[in-house]
């Protein structure tokens, strides 16, 4: 997957200079829905018009990679942790809070 | 990525007495860890999150008899610590809220269009090894107005479906996978930023220790 990431920019390096030959409208209406192709939500009719465009607009695809990327580091993130002391120490107030408003 | 015994607990829930110790325990043991990743993901540091965690057991200590066993109990906590964390005015204030517009996600120039950051090559795992890619990519996040955050972290980093982040904010499906969208746009925008890539290297030493727990 990353390898294959890898080459792919590597060959959009050198195209992604290229002027555009469509209508930047087109682009946007791509741009709307990236978030649904990668997540892999839209129709295969939709997809295919999808990739038809990417194929032929290197600044798309190198979008939709960076985008694809950018959801891919959200996901794995480093989960921060509780420390056993504060897990302790945040329940005590928790009672003490209770307690004090249930008086 | 909600563990087992959230569901068989969901069950039990509406026998539980609201005033039990006993059972606020059982709460907070089983969920005291998911919750403070959540919390600390929504406010970006420890101590905000801490306080967060606890508004939220408190409220659900008080609230044991409203929740009625038909939803998991990690949605129901999600819920209420989304809400929590609406309320609470913090001393260090995020991004203040606004609209995300999809034109504003366009890029203007070449450069835009790829991330900026050390990740050719590399799994997102081993990208994240990076310091100063984790402070760039938790800087973006702690950027996002907070409606748009609490979307990202509940769908991208917690793992929920698009149907469970809906439940706990009060929104619609598509309402949901249209903020997530400008959310991640406006993430990828961040790290796509001319000059980031050599701010990350020019900064080394500011960026040390921005995640300490």
């Amino acid at each position: 997957m990353a390898q294959r990431s890898a080459s792919k920019r590597k060959r959009h390096a050198s195209t992604t200079r290229q002027p555009h030959t469509h209508g930047k409208s087109r682009c946007l209406r791509i741009l709307r829905q990236l978030s649904a192709y990668i997540d892999d939500e839209l129709s295969t009719n939709i997809c295919h018009e999808i990739r038809r465009h990417l194929g032929a607009c290197p600044n798309c695809e190198t979008f939709v990679t960076s985008l694809r990327q950018t959801v891919s580091l959200c996901r794995h993130s480093p989960a921060p942790t509780l420390s056993t002391a504060d897990r302790a120490l945040m329940r005590e107030k928790i009672l003490k809070t209770k307690t004090a408003s249930s008086r | 990525m909600i563990p087992s015994s959230t569901i068989r607990r969901s069950r039990a829930s509406s026998s539980m007495d609201p005033q039990s110790v006993k059972n606020f325990d059982t709460l907070y043991k089983d969920h005291a860890d998911l919750m403070y990743r959540f919390a600390h993901r929504l406010c970006g540091e420890p101590e905000a999150a801490k306080d967060l965690v606890q508004e939220t057991f408190l409220n659900a200590y008080r609230g044991f008899d409203k929740f009625r066993g038909d939803a998991q109990i990690s949605t129901w906590l999600y819920t209420i610590a989304s809400r929590a964390c609406l309320r609470m005015r913090r001393r260090r204030k995020g991004a203040p809220e606004r609209e995300l517009s999809l034109e504003e996600f366009i890029p203007t120039s070449d450069g835009e269009f790829r991330l900026q950051i050390p990740i050719d090559g590399l799994s997102p795992e081993a990208a994240l090894h990076n310091k100063q890619l984790r402070a760039a990519l938790d800087t973006a996040i702690n950027q996002l107005p907070k409606k748009y955050k609490m979307v990202l972290v509940l769908r991208d980093m917690e793992g929920l479906s698009a149907k469970a982040v809906g439940s706990i904010m009060g929104l619609n499906e598509r309402a949901v996978k249209s903020r997530l969208h400008r959310a991640r746009l406006f993430v990828r925008r961040h790290l796509s930023a001319r000059g980031l890539g050599e701010a990350l290297i020019d900064h080394n030493h500011d960026s040390r220790g921005e995640r300490r727990n």
